[in-house]
């Protein structure tokens, strides 16, 4: 090989290198331009709520603009498996939830993703209590008679959820387990319609989450029989959590967390897990996720390793609960 | 009676807020601004400029101009959505007015006679008679809110999945009726769209149904993506066909007048009171009572018209009532949402996700916790209503010019628009590609004289009328009674019967008529 | 849409016995189609108990959309009615090929060029396009569509290719 040919080569070397090092190169200079951020559903539903509050104060610590995407479907799977896909350059993160990244993979056998093979966890961000919620003339008037009574009449009960993989129904799924019951789920087409039929009395009970609920609750149209997390929730100080009521066994929370496609650089996970957690000690940032009901995570829960593990015990938690779909 | 102009004077109140400003440059002066009025106008302009791209509908429109709304204050912010939501409409009716491409549901029915008066050359009293009747409704809707909002809810909670379902049976009727050819075509139509509707996921045990494995099939055909084949791409395809050009340049030359003559607006006027009626008590039920609300107002008018024929050749009634259905049906859908805190449709579950952003969630109690911003809100609905009037008017002579353009740039511009909309609606190109097929589809229905417009109804009611009809079973245990032994799905169920013999009785006797014509010969 | 099908005497290649072929082919069709989805559908349960299956409604609806084709083809035999329409292929050609390219290169090419290139193909599906007109009309469209949807509208909408931005 000439000098020529050599040069070449190793400039064409150099090049390969350089398109294979750019990621470390851009790791220090990282973000250089937008970050676009999958929401796997609807513009202001609970998941898209908590990702727009934490990623504009997250944008003022990157100094970069961070892009909602919303991309709606088939349970957010859609969104997810597209983000699985995406160049793990750190530019398309996915802000995933219970569904996405846990109760999808009992639920749907083909997904086309799997969760901790997939993706590189970012950072949790919070977390939304669950409750046992009734209609307001329901006969138990808390959650032991309410657990006799479904024992008892367990043909006769209708259960209410928001549409197979939601949040209420597999939730409502795990409650049903505990309890050893298998009533008539009435699905509904988000949780809107559920709480509406709720509300008028056309069906008995229903697990939701603390944020579609708290004006219901306040309002009297509707009950909460106890919330399913260890502490009881400043939005309603006076509804018990599962163990004071009597049901410890029943233990379910909706977390929403960020993650980026697997082997995006450790230093720009790192550079992204801090702005989480700077945007989580902001003051005004805690007082909106309080204002939802959600709890924020502890120091400890909010590193990457830590929302591993969180991913991890979820999938474990759910796939005996949740019955896969075809 | 009292309180009602107390309330509906705070709502004023907020409405016509104004800020100082003061400007450096005018060294101290201050000039009052009238912010919410100016972001009502904003929202009701940028709604009506976005809702009239074809390819972008309702709920499109809101949800992507949604983000705008964030930086202002809670009662701006859903002043804005309202007004993007008014203008979101009024737009659609635009778009299936002037080139045949309904953005939702209700603007099908615009579309059938709105879009005859358009080749007819009579686009402009049209739109303006689209604006008028738009107005009226509303204004009559945002009063009827304000004094009997809280009773009507009862309306709304004592609708249950048996009603619904008859309320769809319902529903199905008048797609029947909406159509202008055979009627066994028609009905074949709608179980086509049925049919179509069945794709996707399945609401109880979330097992797949007809969607081969494609991730972008899950949850469905999508309205819009079908709208637009088979009324958009296949109305393009179908005139390059036949000359476009020449097509168009009798429309040119036939251009008369841009506002509605008085004799339109006498022949309206019943037209938009009977619409109005109709889309207010429809709209108050969630889920789904808004969606029938335009051509149930059609079909009454249909059915009340001494010449039935005139009906899908441009006939303005046929434009007049199911706008007003539309608007008014809109306006009161806002009901439930400000009584019960419950989102009866998914622009208002929109609406929810505004309120939550902005830390208000709503709930039954929204009313007397936040009243300012209650009563805000329907005052600007009124103001939402004025300020259309007021944009749209004008922009008549506007829209109409742009006919003027030459189809050959015009249909290559309708086909970006419509593939760019799409697209934006999911990011998914393969709603694009759906699209393009239900193109072809439609391009061969034209061609079979089979209707579009029932399919699409079919294809909105068929999950509607499936779910309820499901879950009112779970819930009945398998007790088919229930629709005849509940009474409020009792009477539907019997308007529904006594229409659709209505509806065949007359094409019996067309039959037989014929026959008897034949046998004479 | 008030189609005025197939004013041209089309050679029929139609039997005799079909009177109205126009109602004859488009029964056919349907009955197609309800077959297709009964087969896609057939893999769905059905009746569980007193509450429907996955597969019961797309059945009922199959089975009747069945009848209804059959209903429609016997019409065309018995009525008398207008002969099939007339097919171009250059209006349908190209508008679909020019949908077909926008929807593949919209995410890998970014929206200036999916649109130019849909504006470009969809216009060769007129025999009246004249192309300096068109390029200028093209050019302005996109221009105005770049600038509308990712800036006035802030949509997520890549404007240039993929390759260009890393």
């Amino acid at each position: 090989m000439n000098w020529y040919g050599r040069s070449l080569a190793s400039g064409f070397l150099a090049v390969l290198a350089g398109l294979g090092l750019s990621s470390q190169v851009q790791a220090q200079t990282y973000p250089t331009r937008n970050i676009t951020m999958i929401v796997p559903f609807a513009a202001g539903g609970p998941t898209d709520v908590i990702a727009r509050i934490v990623t504009g104060h997250m944008a003022q610590t990157l100094g970069q603009t961070i892009i909602i995407e919303n991309v709606v479907g088939a349970g957010g799977t859609t969104a997810t498996t597209r983000a699985a896909r995406a160049a793990n350059d750190g530019y398309t993160l996915i802000t995933g939830h219970m569904g996405t990244h846990a109760a999808s993979v009992p639920l749907y056998p083909k997904l086309a993703y799997h969760p901790e093979k997939d993706f590189e966890p970012v950072g949790l961000l919070a977390g939304t209590p669950i409750l046992i919620l009734a209609r307001k003339d329901f006969a138990p008037k808390d959650l032991k008679e309410f657990i006799a009574y479904v024992k008892a009449n367990e043909s006769k009960v209708n259960a209410a959820h928001a549409g197979v993989g939601s949040v209420s129904n597999v939730s409502c799924e795990l409650l049903n387990s505990v309890l050893g019951v298998k009533p008539i789920g009435v699905p509904f087409n988000g949780t809107g319609p559920a709480m509406n039929a709720l509300v008028a009395g056309q069906v008995d009970y229903m697990c939701d989450q603390i944020v579609n609920a708290v004006p219901q609750i306040n309002g009297g149209t509707i009950k909460a029989y106890a919330v399913a997390t260890p502490e009881r929730n400043p939005s309603l100080p006076n509804v018990p959590t599962t163990a004071e009521a009597g049901l410890p066994a029943f233990q379910a929370q909706a977390w929403n967390a960020i993650f980026a496609p697997k082997g995006t650089p450790p230093d720009v996970v790192a550079k992204l897990n801090a702005a989480i957690v700077k945007a989580l000690d902001d003051e005004n940032v805690r007082k909106r996720l309080l204002e939802l009901g959600s709890v924020i995570p502890p120091a400890a829960d909010r590193t990457p390793a830590a929302l591993g593990t969180l991913v991890k015990s979820e999938i474990a938690k759910w796939t005996p609960v949740v019955k896969p779909v075809n | 009676m009292g309180d009602i102009f107390t309330n509906l004077g705070l709502g004023f109140g907020v409405v016509f807020q104004f800020v100082q400003w003061t400007p450096a440059f005018l060294g101290g002066i201050s000039i009052p601004i009238p912010v919410n009025i100016l972001l009502c106008l904003i929202g009701a302009l940028v709604g009506t400029l976005v809702g009239v791209l074809p390819g972008i509908g309702t709920i499109a429109t809101v949800a992507m101009l949604l983000p705008i709304t964030f930086g202002l204050p809670p009662v701006g912010a859903l002043i804005m959505l309202a007004g993007i939501y008014y203008g979101a409409q009024y737009g659609g009716s635009t778009t299936s007015i002037l080139v045949n491409i309904p953005g939702e549901a209700g603007s099908v029915v615009t579309a059938l006679d709105g879009f005859q008066m358009a080749k007819r050359g009579r686009a402009g009293p049209a739109l303006a008679i689209a604006a008028i009747g738009s107005f009226f409704a509303g204004c009559v809707a945002t009063v009827l809110i304000a004094l009997l909002g809280a009773p009507l809810t009862r309306i709304a909670l004592a609708f249950g999945p048996a009603e619904y379902f008859s309320l769809m049976v319902l529903g199905l009727i008048f797609a029947v009726v909406l159509a202008k050819g055979s009627v066994l075509k028609a009905i074949a139509m709608i179980v086509l769209g049925l049919l179509l509707s069945m794709v996707g996921s399945d609401i109880e045990t979330g097992a797949s149904r007809m969607a081969f494995n494609i991730p972008e099939l899950a949850d469905g055909l999508g309205f819009a993506t079908l709208a637009m084949g088979l009324f958009g791409f296949a109305e393009i395809i179908r005139n390059l066909d036949a000359g476009g050009e020449t097509d168009r340049k009798l429309v040119q030359e036939k251009v008369s007048g841009l506002m509605p003559t008085r004799r339109d607006l006498k022949e309206t006027t019943p037209a938009i009171l009977r619409g109005t009626v109709l889309g207010s008590i429809l709209g108050i039920l969630p889920g789904g009572g808004a969606v029938i609300a335009s051509f149930a107002a059609y079909t009454l008018e249909k059915k009340v018209a001494k010449d039935p024929s005139k009906f899908g050749h441009g006939e303005i009634r046929g434009v007049a009532a199911p706008e007003s259905a539309n608007n008014a049906a809109a306006q009161t859908s806002f009901i439930p949402l400000l009584t019960l805190g419950i989102p009866p449709n998914a622009v208002m579950a929109l609406m929810v996700g505004a309120m939550t952003i902005h830390g208000i969630v709503p709930g039954p109690q929204v009313m007397q916790k936040q009243p300012d911003l209650v009563w805000g809100m329907i005052a600007s609905m009124w103001v939402g209503n004025l300020m259309l009037l007021i944009i749209n008017l004008p922009l008549v002579g506007i829209w109409v010019r742009l006919l003027r353009v030459p189809y050959r740039l015009m249909f290559p511009s309708i086909v970006v628009f419509c593939c760019i909309g799409i697209y934006s609606v999911n990011n998914a190109p393969t709603d694009v590609m759906i699209a393009g097929a239900f193109g072809l589809v439609g391009y061969w229905l034209i061609k079979h004289d089979f209707e579009p417009a029932p399919l699409l109804l079919g294809m909105v009611l068929g999950p509607l009328m499936e779910e309820n009809l499901r879950r009112a079973l779970l819930i009945s245990r398998g007790d088919w009674s229930v629709f005849l032994t509940r009474p409020l799905s009792a009477v539907l169920m019997a308007i529904a019967a006594a229409l659709l013999i209505l509806a065949v009785l007359p094409s019996l006797r067309k039959k037989r008529d014929e026959v008897f014509v034949e046998s004479e010969n | 849409m008030n189609a005025t099908p197939g004013h041209a005497p089309v050679k029929s290649i139609m039997p005799n016995w079909v009177r109205n072929p126009q109602e004859f082919v488009g029964g056919i069709a349907l009955m197609a189609i309800a077959v297709f989805a009964l087969w896609a559908s057939s893999d769905l349960q059905g009746m569980r108990g007193f509450s429907f299956g996955a597969g019961t409604a797309p059945r009922m609806f199959g089975f009747l959309l069945l009848g209804l084709g059959a209903l429609i083809t016997v019409v065309g035999v018995v009525t008398e009615g207008p002969h099939l329409a007339k097919y171009h292929w250059r209006g349908p050609f190209f508008v679909t090929i020019a949908i077909l390219t926008f929807a593949f290169t919209i995410r890998p090419m970014g929206m200036i060029f999916a649109a130019m290139a849909a504006f470009l193909i969809a216009a060769c599906g007129s025999p009246e396009t004249r192309w300096k007109e068109t390029l200028i009309v093209a050019v302005c469209l996109t221009t105005f569509c770049s600038l509308l949807f990712p800036y006035a509208l802030g949509l997520p909408l890549q404007l240039l290719p993929t390759f260009m931005i890393r």
